[in-house]
């Protein structure tokens, strides 16, 4: 009898000491990232078929967070002929799809009744589903689909946008802890994600345009162009874009602080990956005068450095 | 009256086949595998879901009642021919129609059936989540049984012209990717407004089942209910259309020779 409960005490302090040990054991077995050489994707059909659940469910999840965030009305891109026939898209009034980088042109995916074909169908489509005009629309509150964003990442660590874009919901508010949140946020994608300059750039963002912090983003911004200098950059992925955007912010983040040469430096960096950069030609080529020696002095004196 | 024993004990049939071959106790399993996926988010910590929540039971329940009404429905008349269970009933004062009208009002009756069990499996999933209830879940409900008698009628017919699985395939391709192919067939109308008579023309042939599922509104935040004369305009829709399929699957059957 004694024996049996000294063998209880003894099993669940071994229960208890593993767990403890699987939480420091977890990242030499299971590392972040995708381990190099494991491609098991391409020799077993299970994993593949599992990898491209988890890839499905998070994307779906993604147009469903759209379609929450429009509340329930679709949205589809317009098409060539629409944009060369000038016909009119629609507009938010609270700049969300600003905040979010949306530069894609839309219209809603039940077409408006003027024009439509389809006559009393069309009526009862847009009187049967989530249909309305979308001009100057506004958004449901994005905090709503704060959880639709841990579920996709959760789902799919790998899914860069959920991190990203989960991030700029969070830091919406207009507070500092919701940037530190954010923040947070984004650290744990990275931990998921070590090679991505697309998150590095948004913690540098947010860093610099929320918190000030040029000092703090500098070297982050730093770490993202090293990255995309590497050998295996693929500009074609997301982290291409989101590369331009590291040269652009440490262009400008730089000249915030006042080193101008750098400033320079950085741009002219960024234009050999990006030639025909707009942005980064004007920062590497500042119009005559304006960054002189006798144009730092006076800056410095503003700043209270000199 | 005679007429109206006739189709009742027809439909019976199917209801009681349909009991026999469990496909009821098949839709009270997905529908606690629906309650236990609820339980299993809120397991896990995501606070927060209901409207995702909501969004995911009316799309299970649509999805899942349409299949179990194409099933039914494609399933009877083939089964029936096969087991040479047609030819007693046939010997009997029953007419070819009352026939496929007995049978089409039994499929509806099953579809039905099998809709309001999944309805309450998944009113107390969506409970749960802390979801209350609004008038638009009900008229949602409406409009879905409505749309399921459509969905019956076009499953129905495809099975007098089809094999019981090319009519299944086909009913569920079509259903299921209906409002996919009438979207496209809008924006080609839209795109090219010469031929856009032919394109509405196609579309207004395809069954318009996306017409009565009022699940974006029902799931989404403070969507009003539909107007009045959207849900009689609906109720004419499936009454025309289905009289439609009922008339083409008589026209083949009359004339089958059995």
């Amino acid at each position: 009898m004694a024996y049996s409960g000294i063998w209880a005490i003894g099993s669940i302090a071994v229960l208890v000491g593993s767990g403890y040990f699987a939480k420091h054991l977890s990242p030499l077995v299971n590392p972040p990232g995708r381990p190099l050489g494991l491609e098991a994707h391409e020799t077993h059909a299970g994993a593949s078929l599992l990898g491209q659940f988890r890839t499905s469910t998070s994307s779906w999840l993604w147009l469903k967070t759209d379609l929450y965030l429009h509340n329930g009305v679709e949205l589809r891109a317009q098409t060539e002929a629409e944009i060369a026939a000038g016909e009119k898209q629609i507009h938010d009034a609270d700049g969300w799809h600003d905040a979010i980088g949306d530069e894609v042109r839309h219209v809603t995916a039940i077409p408006e009744k003027h024009g439509d074909p389809r006559g009393i169908f069309g009526d009862i489509e847009r009187a049967t589903q989530s249909y309305s005009d979308m001009q100057g629309h506004t958004h449901i509150d994005p905090k709503s689909a704060l959880p639709l964003y841990r579920l996709m990442t959760w789902l799919d660590p790998q899914f860069l946008p959920g991190w990203t874009i989960g991030a700029t919901v969070l830091a919406n508010e207009r507070k500092d802890s919701a940037v530190v949140r954010a923040l947070d946020y984004l650290a744990e994608g990275l931990v998921d994600n070590p090679q991505s300059i697309a998150l590095r750039v948004e913690i540098a963002r947010l860093k610099v345009t929320r918190q000030r912090d040029f000092t703090g983003g500098i070297p982050i911004l730093r770490d993202a162009i090293n990255l995309a200098q590497a050998a295996d950059f693929d500009a074609n992925t997301e982290d291409g874009e989101a590369a331009l955007d590291a040269f652009r912010w440490l262009s400008l983040s730089l000249r915030e602080i006042g080193e101008f040469q750098e400033s320079i430096d950085s741009a002219i960096q960024g234009l050999r990956l990006f030639a025909d950069d707009p942005v980064l030609r004007r920062m590497a080529n500042p119009a005559p005068g304006i960054w002189t020696s006798e144009s730092q002095k006076s800056y410095y004196e503003e700043l209270g450095k000199s | 009256m005679k007429k109206l024993l006739i189709w009742k004990a027809l439909a019976r049939g199917v209801v009681l086949e349909s009991v026999r071959r469990k496909d009821i106790w098949v839709v009270a399993i997905l529908g606690l595998l629906t309650i236990l996926s609820a339980g299993a988010l809120g397991f896990f910590g995501f606070s927060g879901l209901e409207l995702f929540a909501k969004d995911l039971g009316l799309t299970v329940l649509s999805v899942f009642s349409t299949i179990l009404a194409t099933l039914a429905s494609c399933r009877m008349l083939p089964d029936e021919i096969k087991n040479r269970t047609l030819y007693p009933l046939l010997a009997r004062p029953v007419s070819r129609f009352d026939f496929l009208f007995g049978k089409f009002l039994g499929a509806i009756a099953v579809s039905w059936i099998s809709f309001a069990l999944l309805a309450v499996m998944v009113a107390i999933a969506l409970f749960t989540f802390g979801v209350t209830f609004e008038m638009i879940l009900l008229q949602y409900a409406i409009c879905k049984m409505m749309g399921l008698v459509l969905v019956c009628a076009f499953s129905l017919a495809l099975s007098t012209y089809l094999t019981r699985a090319a009519a299944t395939t086909l009913s569920l391709v079509l259903l299921f990717g209906s409002s996919m192919i009438l979207r496209g067939l809008t924006m080609a109308a839209l795109g090219s407004p010469d031929m856009a008579w032919l394109y509405t023309s196609v579309s207004n042939l395809l069954p318009q089942v996306g017409l009565f599922d009022l699940g974006s509104r029902a799931a989404n935040l403070n969507w009003t209910l539909v107007p009045a004369w959207v849900v009689l305009a609906l109720t004419g829709y499936m009454t025309i259309y289905s009289a439609a399929m009922l008339t083409l699957s008589w026209a083949k059957f009359r004339r089958r020779a059995i």
